[in-house]
């Protein structure tokens, strides 16, 4: 129980945090340009890594992490849910489906559920779905890494991206 | 690996094989276990080596459910796997017409 509370306070401040958007990704080579909308979100800091930035956890909000998860998929049009980060993906599925999602120039949202072992469950319960990642787009829940490829695949994908990416070629 | 299983009855892999037969009444069912690919992997380390598989499962409950709906049959099959250290499943799911083209 201890431990469960205090994990509970730990993550409280997860809320106060948007998710991650693609301006985490701005390692030379890739392509951020249009993520880069984003980039007020996070503190710019070029040599401050997100994995060793202190994660803010402590921030008090009052909201569960349903409400945490709820708010980041109504929020951000493409929001995974993976193991690592988008440039640092931890695992290969989590790799391939930030591969994918890349090619279409959307900005990618992401939170690493490998740091929080309590964001994890909470998602796996909002989704209900035992696997990592997990994509959502415009608040609708994709599946996991076959899928995306999958919709890749047959096209299905651009025309679920379609006005995002409108959107982000006309601002 | 010798080791692996030792403490296993049935490998995994068999009884994903025999839940996935049962449930989804599968006409075409192969199972491969990677977990050798995904030895380094944060999640996995501690655990018994049997946590990633690629799933190819044919069967006629596909007819007419979406991707994300078939994935779920496949995952409720598994699920006390998926409980049990099961960390990954890569899932190729057709019905028996999808693949006679």
């Amino acid at each position: 129980m201890m431990a469960k509370s205090l994990s509970n306070l730990l993550f409280k401040g997860l809320a106060g945090l948007p998710a991650t958007r693609t301006s985490r990704i701005m390692v030379p080579g890739l392509n951020y340009q249009h993520g880069m909308r984003y980039s007020t979100t996070v503190p710019n800091e070029p040599d401050t890594h997100d994995d060793f930035k202190p994660t803010n956890k402590l921030e008090s909000s009052g909201l569960s992490l349903k409400d945490v998860v709820e708010q980041d998929v109504r929020q951000n049009p493409v929001m995974i849910y993976m193991k690592g980060v988008p440039d640092v993906p931890q695992c290969g599925f989590s790799a391939l489906a930030v591969r994918v999602l890349k090619l279409y120039n959307v900005p990618l949202s992401a939170r690493n559920i490998l740091e929080d072992a309590e964001l994890k469950s909470a998602v796996k319960s909002f989704s209900n779905w035992p696997t990592f990642p997990q994509i959502f787009i415009k608040g609708e829940f994709i599946g996991g890494s076959d899928i995306i490829l999958n919709l890749h695949q047959s096209g299905e994908l651009k025309e679920k991206l379609n006005d995002i990416a409108a959107n982000q070629k006309t601002e | 690996m010798a080791s692996r299983g030792a403490n296993v009855v049935l490998s995994r892999a068999n009884r994903m094989k025999t839940k996935l037969q049962s449930a989804l009444s599968a006409s075409s069912l192969e199972i491969e276990d990677v977990s050798h690919q995904h030895a380094g992997h944060a999640a996995v380390k501690g655990s018994a080596g049997e946590t990633h598989f690629n799933v190819k499962i044919v069967s006629p409950k596909f007819e007419g459910q979406s991707l994300v709906k078939r994935h779920r049959m496949v995952y409720d099959a598994l699920a006390e796997e998926l409980q049990s250290g099961l960390h990954a499943i890569s899932i190729v799911a057709k019905t028996p017409q999808e693949t006679g083209a």
